[in-house]
């Protein structure tokens, strides 16, 4: 069973966001994401100052067995950048809600977050 | 949804096969169909997996005193000698095959099924995670769905998902022990468990019957396949991205 917490936001594609502050949010990928990916071996993020539309590629995730793309769950600016993912991307897959965080963006339309998949309707999506 | 079948039967350089897999990769996100191809390798070549520390894992100077050809896959996992092998590709659109691991599944499950009619006592691996990149070379653990018997691998698979599809492919081991991997890593490293596939039938096994074998054990995912007989578009296509698959720079960037 996939650790799905009450106070995030998620994507049909496994990326959650966390509200931070007004407008500033941070994104990473689920442990149901994670699991299915396994021991995950590099991660490749962006710049900050980029900027991306919802649903945008931000970045590249390998796994012992997949590369797949990240896909941003919101438009908007990047702020920051887990540095720490770069010597260590295994943290993605031991803490990947808190240490495993990826990027942290400005919103482009706080409004849009309400597009995005609450808890419940989440773990429906992966019929646990 | 169309599905095309491709007994690639021309032996091709490593940069030609990578760069024909991912034209299929473009055009299953392009047009949404699906491809499975098989494929063989000439001359034989060490592939990195898509973001392995290659410069790291594996003696450069000794890869280039041997003559070896490299190259560097598009999708994820760790060193493979391609040379007494079939590879097969499968490309195809994500929601056409599931999850990651519902499409490792599916994919490895018509492989066995194919590999057992011609006799080999193959499973799947149970579900677990997958080795650890410090394991060593790809066919030196075995990952939950993979091709198995007993604890060695029969075949070894990796995946990329990207633009919406995604291209899986995987080597079937006919009679090479990958013991060239080992040669040419840095370090000791343990000696890989695998199973050839002529060790396994304790016979001589030809890319030809294996080929039959996979592309018979596939007609079920779909009510009709089409054939591919060299696809001279799609070789022009592949032109498009082979400069990089060419591209020691690129090979080695890691």
């Amino acid at each position: 069973m996939s650790n799905i917490p009450a106070d995030l936001r998620y994507t049909t594609d496994h990326e959650y966001v966390k509200v931070l502050d007004k407008g500033l949010v941070q994104v990473g990928i689920t442990d149901y994401a994670q699991g299915e990916l396994g021991d995950i071996v590099f991660v490749n993020l962006p710049k900050v100052g980029d900027s991306f539309d919802e649903h945008g590629v931000f970045g590249v995730v390998e796994a012992v067995k997949a590369v797949s793309d990240l896909f941003c769950p919101l438009g908007g600016e990047v702020t920051e950048v887990n540095g720490a993912l770069e010597a260590d991307p295994g943290i993605i897959n031991r803490d990947p809600y808190d240490g495993g965080w990826m990027i942290r963006l400005r919103m482009k339309d706080p409004d849009s977050l309400t597009a995005l998949l609450t808890p419940e309707a989440y773990k429906a999506q992966l019929g646990e | 949804m169309r599905w095309h079948l491709w007994l690639d039967r021309t032996p091709r350089p490593g940069w030609q096969n990578m760069a024909l897999d991912m034209s299929l990769h473009a055009r299953a996100a392009r047009a949404g169909d699906g491809y499975l191809r098989l494929y063989r390798w000439e001359p034989s070549c060490l592939s990195f997996g898509r973001h392995e520390p290659a410069s790291k894992r594996y003696d450069r100077g000794r890869i280039e005193r041997l003559g070896l050809d490299t190259v560097r896959r598009p999708t994820g996992g760790r060193a493979v000698w391609h040379a007494a092998e079939l590879t097969y590709a499968v490309a195809a659109p994500e929601a056409a095959m599931g999850s990651l691991r519902e499409a490792y599944h599916r994919i490895h499950h018509t492989i066995a099924a194919a590999l057992r009619s011609l006799g080999a006592p193959v499973h799947l691996a149970p579900a677990r995670r997958a080795a650890p990149v410090d394991a060593g070379a790809c066919f030196a653990a075995a990952a939950g769905g993979e091709v198995v018997v007993d604890t060695g691998k029969v075949v070894g698979s990796a995946q990329l998902r990207s633009e919406g599809a995604l291209l899986q492919h995987g080597s079937v081991l006919l009679h090479d022990d990958q013991s060239r991997v080992r040669e040419v890593t840095i370090g000791d490293p343990a000696p890989p468990d695998v199973r050839p596939l002529s060790q396994l039938l304790d016979r001589e096994v030809s890319w030809e019957e294996v080929a039959r074998a996979i592309g018979d054990a596939a007609q079920p995912w779909a009510a009709r396949w089409n054939t591919v007989v060299d696809d001279e578009d799609l070789i022009a296509e592949a032109e498009m991205t082979a400069p990089r698959f060419r591209d020691p720079s690129w090979t080695w960037q890691r």
